[in-house]
């Protein structure tokens, strides 16, 4: 089954935010960057990854002035496979990852119901877990 | 650690939602909450408990027709002392649920951490979601 692993957080002040939930949660600091699409820091609870980050562009629709959830993430087995089905199912495709061969982060983002953003990766976030059935092959 | 164990959006129709990430992602329903909050539809991946709803008050302060994803929960061994935590860092307490009472499984406090994001702590988990690791719940006893 697909996992929820990623979480995205829009705000003005992504060092304090990131500040608040480390202190608040001991989430731990994997990532920051500054890219083309955003600026901010990437935590991990062990299983997700936490993006808190000040975007760069309106993703969203609700202006650049937007703070608060943003998107979420869904790791998948075979992400072309399951970006047909989502757009089989009415979602509409946004966008694929600026930089080709690079994981980590979003491999491709679509629209669902409603406009809600997501995006869908086959390789684990930084700091994110794998899906079950990769860890077991793993540690065969 | 505690963990992040629920994602709730805000939807104008949490049946047609729930029925589009059932079937783009395997999603499993496991609920249907009907409460003086919001009503709408529990998902799960097995991991974190997805909540479409379509909201009745406006919690965020972005007016009733907000749709997106509305707020967080994250899964901790003790509520009342996390409650202090997060109000020592400067979080603002919204509302509380009852501890165990009918609605256990759904959020227990809820907060606002800075930039006025919303989030709720549970020390009960959500409806389909995974319970803490066992280490850190002995050692938490």
């Amino acid at each position: 089954m697909a996992k929820l692993r990623h979480l995205a957080i829009a705000c003005k002040d992504p060092d304090a935010m990131a500040e608040f939930y480390m202190k608040a949660f001991d989430f731990t600091l994997v990532r920051s960057n500054d890219g083309p699409l955003a600026y901010g820091h990437h935590l991990s609870d062990g299983t997700l990854d936490l993006a808190i980050l000040r975007f760069k562009s309106d993703q969203i629709g609700k202006g650049m002035d937007y703070t608060g959830l943003h998107h979420f993430g869904v790791l998948v087995e075979d992400v072309d496979a399951t970006a047909e089905k989502v757009a089989a199912q009415g979602g509409r495709h946004y966008m694929d990852q600026l930089e080709p061969g690079r994981t980590g982060g979003f491999e491709v983002k679509m629209y669902g119901p409603e406009g809600v953003l997501f995006d869908i990766a086959e390789h684990p976030w930084t700091g994110s877990e794998a899906l079950p059935e990769k860890v077991e092959e793993a540690a065969e | 650690m505690p963990k992040l164990r629920h994602i709730a959006i805000a939807a104008e129709d949490p049946d047609a939602m729930a029925e589009f990430y059932k079937k783009a992602f395997d999603f499993v329903e496991v609920g249907r909450p009907n409460g003086v909050l919001a009503d709408g539809v529990f998902l799960s991946d097995g991991t974190l408990n997805m909540a479409i709803l379509k909201f009745k008050t406006d919690q965020l302060g972005k007016g009733m027709d907000f749709r997106g994803i509305h707020h967080f929960g994250v899964l901790v061994e003790d509520v009342d002392a996390f409650s202090h935590k997060l109000e020592s860092l400067g979080a603002r307490h919204y509302i509380d649920q009852g501890h165990g009472g009918q609605q256990a499984g759904y959020f227990e406090k809820k907060f606002y951490g800075p930039e006025g994001v919303l989030f709720d702590i549970a020390e009960h988990g959500w409806a389909g979601a995974e319970k803490l690791p066992e280490p850190v719940k002995e050692a938490a006893e």
